[in-house]
């Protein structure tokens, strides 16, 4: 009994003098601070191959937490960031990214330009796009009696508890107000008090609401009609081909994930090259299929899966970051909203 | 183990009014405190201050002093919140006691063989992460799932049970996740009770429950007490259960404050609901020492 | 709980068992599952498998996550061991409140927590990694064997330790051949939950992780975007089944010397 505990002090005496991570900042290696499963395992060996940089692969959890790091950091540590449309539009505003290096970048044109010059980054200056989604409703025709086209059939009476959302208030918000013919992005309080109101009217029919696996509840059969964002709609139709998909008549939401090299890179010499080397069509086609968001590089259209290229002409309203004020008053009417759907 | 059994034999010699080595204590003591100062008091000074801070809606801290945050938990939607947060803490609590009790109770009865292995399965499944623990619940839950097969197969019920996304769903995830901290809590202060003197209650009459209650609850009550605080307060933030198995219909603290240091980019907001929500377990936890008059059991001053 | 005798206490723990390990067979039987999605089983493949052995990151996730739940383990097990005992002898009025304190951390929830403690390093000019990790983790690590200790601390009888000291051992001295011994059931107890926390960690951690220091819940929590993969299944599955291996065969080394020094019962 006692040696167990000699070797546990001893033990952690030694842990006092736990060694640091290492932090040699080496030129032939490029840190990648992205979600989890953003790249296929050959790409990122293809490259490690062809231009001897080592990859570095971080994670965070959401857009938020990378922000936080990234202005922790002052714009250092991490060479290539991949996030979401509406965080990339704070840090370009704060100046946590830098100019994009168009002597590496050689395959900027690939890029279907209808994904460019977007709010974030008008002067495509900073950000190179690398998916896009467009959260769309999907059911299952055989136990729905009623044709869905848009938005307003969700609030059916015929749906009761039938409905798996996804979890972003401002998303959800935002359909509410484009199925009552607004934009998704209203400021005036009055407005999105009435949004709330509309909101709690569909409280009766969601089953549940979940960011993560929400395409699961509509294979599983715990959920009938499932609104979900552009990776889970590929996984659900994979899985089982006689869903329905349904682009909502009164208009789509839309968002973009871009890549962007943070300003004070420790090798953004080697994210550039990276971004380029994404940028090639094979290795492009290879990274959409993997992902399952809509191609944003034109060059590949014709070497992804049918299913990922998003219809002609296809594009929809970006959430964007309102007041203090509005985002208080959309999150409270989303907490009415949840506590009403219990 | 062969030392505990000598404790009840060696008589007491000495008063206990002076206590031993009090230098050395002070050493002993250095490390928690010097820690705890550190890397507890001052992170939270800092949230408390962030509480008293105004939101900007940017992604950057307007240092001025607002009381706004604490006003607007007073909103009945918040409130209900809160209300709804303690109430599951409760249930899922009891619950956790009522199962965990009896379990860390027969744990600590076993024979030292078994004992140590019942204390490492308890831990095993520790080892597969929590969110896929949870998909397999609902693998087991969900209407086509394993459980509802098994139920109509037995004829007990007709039509699927809809169990998953309702509160029974996140008591029982709850109650799944905890349970080890009462078990074990339970487990290690019943196993240095001295049985002898359930004999010599039995001896002089005692009945069994008699026995158990006078003698064998009352010297296990600070294990169960620091079971309790081991599962409530965590209950208050586990949010990841009533939003994996409870559809996220029910608002916990927990999940609203993720949500406002997340989505609604609302550090403020966020960090005063963390303040309340921390006064409130404190002062539930002093009001439930009072009532067990615990703090005599624990007396070890 | 094989018994020849029927007993409530075994038939107890034997239902509870086994309904707390039905949602750990269901993670083991879909690691074999064909079907990316954990809905239903749609054929036997051991895909996950080759594809786990085939991601180094993970791997090395796992190592940083076991390295980093033992160190923290450790030193909290130390620091909350030492307060506990530290504690209980003295009678100093900031006691209680420091006690409290030492405890908060099981109740600022873990966001706000990370978050902080992100802000403090970076005060601190820590460089971010395994260090600041282990700092982290043990700052919630420290309670449950803090509060463990004391438990087991209350009501037990001071005069074993007067009477040592009495016999001229010091302070450190009944410390360590009196109390600790006495105490070691719950410091393992509690160090078993430490352990358990930080190796389920990810809301505290991907705040305080540096750049090239990945932990295994980050691994699966950051998969948010695309999808929770099966490859973590296969990686549990492995985990258990090693534990289960390394378990048996430390029953069955223990049998054979007990069959050879012909004693019993003592472990």
């Amino acid at each position: 009994m006692k040696r167990i505990a000699a070797v546990t002090l001893g033990a952690a005496l030694c842990l006092g003098a736990f060694p640091a991570s290492v932090s040699a900042d080496s030129a032939d290696e490029m840190i990648l601070f992205t979600w989890e499963g953003m790249f296929p395992q050959e790409v990122l060996d293809g490259f490690e191959e062809e231009y001897g940089i080592e990859i570095i692969y971080s994670n965070f959890d959401s857009d938020e937490t990378m922000l936080e790091k990234l202005s922790m950091a002052q714009g250092g540590d991490y060479d290539l960031i991949i996030a979401d449309d509406y965080i990339l539009e704070e840090v370009v505003a704060q100046g946590l990214a830098q100019e994009l290096d168009m002597d590496i970048i050689t395959n900027f044109d690939n890029i279907n330009p209808s994904y460019q010059g977007q709010v974030y980054d008008p002067e495509d200056a900073y950000t190179v796009p690398y998916g896009a989604g467009i959260p769309l409703i999907v059911y299952d025709p055989e136990q729905v009696d009623i044709e869905i086209t848009g938005y307003s059939d969700l609030w059916d009476e015929s749906l009761e508890d039938c409905i798996a959302i996804t979890a972003n208030y401002r998303v959800i918000c935002g359909i509410t107000q484009l199925s009552m013919g607004r934009s998704m992005n209203e400021e005036d309080p009055e407005v999105i008090a009435e949004t709330g109101e509309r909101l709690l009217e569909l409280a009766p029919n969601i089953r549940l609401i979940q960011d993560d696996n929400t395409q699961d509840a509509l294979l599983n059969g715990e959920a009938s009609v499932a609104f979900l964002y552009t990776s889970q709609v590929t996984q659900v139709l994979a899985e089982n081909p006689d869903l329905q998909v349904v682009y909502p008549e009164e208009g789509l939401g839309f968002g973009i994930m871009a890549g962007f090299v943070p300003s004070q890179a420790p090798n953004g010499e080697a994210a550039m090259k990276f971004i380029n080397y994404i940028l090639e069509p094979e290795v492009s086609a290879q990274c959409t299929n993997y992902i399952g968001y809509y191609c944003t590089n034109q060059a590949a259209n014709d070497l992804v899966d049918e299913n990922l290229v998003a219809p002609e002409g296809v594009t929809g309203e970006f959430v964007r970051t309102v007041s203090a004020e509005a985002e208080a008053a959309y999150s409270e009417a989303w907490t009415a909203f949840k506590a009403a759907c219990d | 183990m062969e030392k505990d059994k000598k404790v009840p034999y060696i008589k007491r010699t000495s008063s206990r009014r002076k206590k031993p080595g009090s230098r050395s204590a002070v050493w002993m003591i250095l490390p928690l405190y010097a820690f705890t100062l550190i890397f507890v008091a001052g992170p939270l000074l800092y949230v408390i201050a962030l509480s008293f801070t105004k939101a900007d809606g940017g992604y950057t801290i307007n240092w001025s002093f607002t009381l706004e945050n604490y006003t607007r938990i007073l909103e009945p939607v918040y409130l209900q919140t809160f209300a709804q947060s303690f109430q599951l803490a409760f249930t899922s609590t009891l619950i956790i006691c009522l199962v965990g009790y009896p379990f860390g109770y027969f744990m600590a009865k076993l024979p030292p063989g078994k004992k140590r292995a019942a204390m490492l399965f308890l831990m095993l499944p520790f080892w597969v992460n929590s969110l896929i623990r949870m998909y397999g619940w609902i693998i087991l839950l969900q209407k086509k799932g394993v459980l509802n097969f098994i139920l109509q197969k037995l004829g007990i019920i007709e039509k699927p049970l809809s169990i998953l996304y309702s509160y029974p769903a996140i008591v029982v995830g709850m109650v799944y996740v905890l349970l080890p901290f009462m078990a074990l809590s339970v487990y290690s202060s019943a196993e240095k009770m001295d049985w002898s003197l359930v004999e010599a209650a039995r001896d002089l009459g005692a009945s069994g429950f008699q026995a158990f209650w006078t003698v064998t609850f009352r010297l296990t009550m600070p294990g169960l007490l620091s079971g309790i605080i081991l599962t409530f307060v965590p209950s208050m933030g586990l949010f990841f259960i009533a939003d994996i198995l409870g559809g996220n219909k029910i608002v916990l603290v927990g999940s609203l404050i993720q949500e406002q240091m997340t989505k609604g980019n609302n550090w403020p907001f966020a960090a005063a609901l963390a303040v309340v929500l921390m006064a409130l377990t404190t002062l539930l936890i002093v009001l439930y020492r009072r009532i067990t008059h615990a703090r005599e059991l624990e007396g070890i001053g | 709980m094989k018994k020849k005798k029927f007993s409530f206490s075994g038939l107890y723990l034997g239902i509870v068992f086994a309904v707390m390990y039905l949602p750990v067979v269901v993670v083991v039987v879909f690691s074999f599952n064909e079907s990316r999605l954990p809905v239903s089983f749609t054929g036997f493949s051991l895909k996950w498998y080759q594809a786990l052995f085939a991601d180094d990151d993970m791997l090395e996730a796992l190592k940083n996550s076991l390295l980093l739940g033992v160190g923290s383990c450790a030193l909290s097990a130390v620091i909350g061991t030492l307060g506990a005992v530290g504690l209980s002898r003295l009678n100093w009025k900031s006691k209680g409140i420091m006690e409290y304190i030492s405890i908060l951390p099981l109740m600022i929830p873990e966001i706000i927590l990370g978050m902080v403690l992100m802000a403090f390093f970076y005060m601190l000019n820590l460089p971010f990694g395994m260090l600041t990790l282990l700092i982290g983790h043990t700052v919630f690590c420290v309670p449950y064997i803090l509060m463990e200790v004391k438990a087991r601390l209350a009501g037990m009888d001071p005069a074993l330790e007067e009477a040592a000291r009495d016999l001229g051992a010091s302070g450190f001295r009944a410390f360590w051949d009196i109390t600790l011994p006495l105490i070691l059931p719950a410091v393992f107890s509690g160090s078993l939950l430490a352990f358990a926390m930080s190796l389920d960690d990810v809301v505290i951690s991907i705040f305080i992780n540096g750049p090239r220091v990945s932990t295994l819940p980050i691994k699966v929590y950051t998969q948010i975007k695309t999808g929770v993969t099966p490859e973590i299944n296969a990686l549990c599955t492995l985990m258990l089944g090693v534990i289960l291996l390394a378990l048996l065969f430390y029953a069955l080394v223990k049998r054979l010397q007990r069959r050879r020094t012909g004693k019993h019962g003592r472990e």
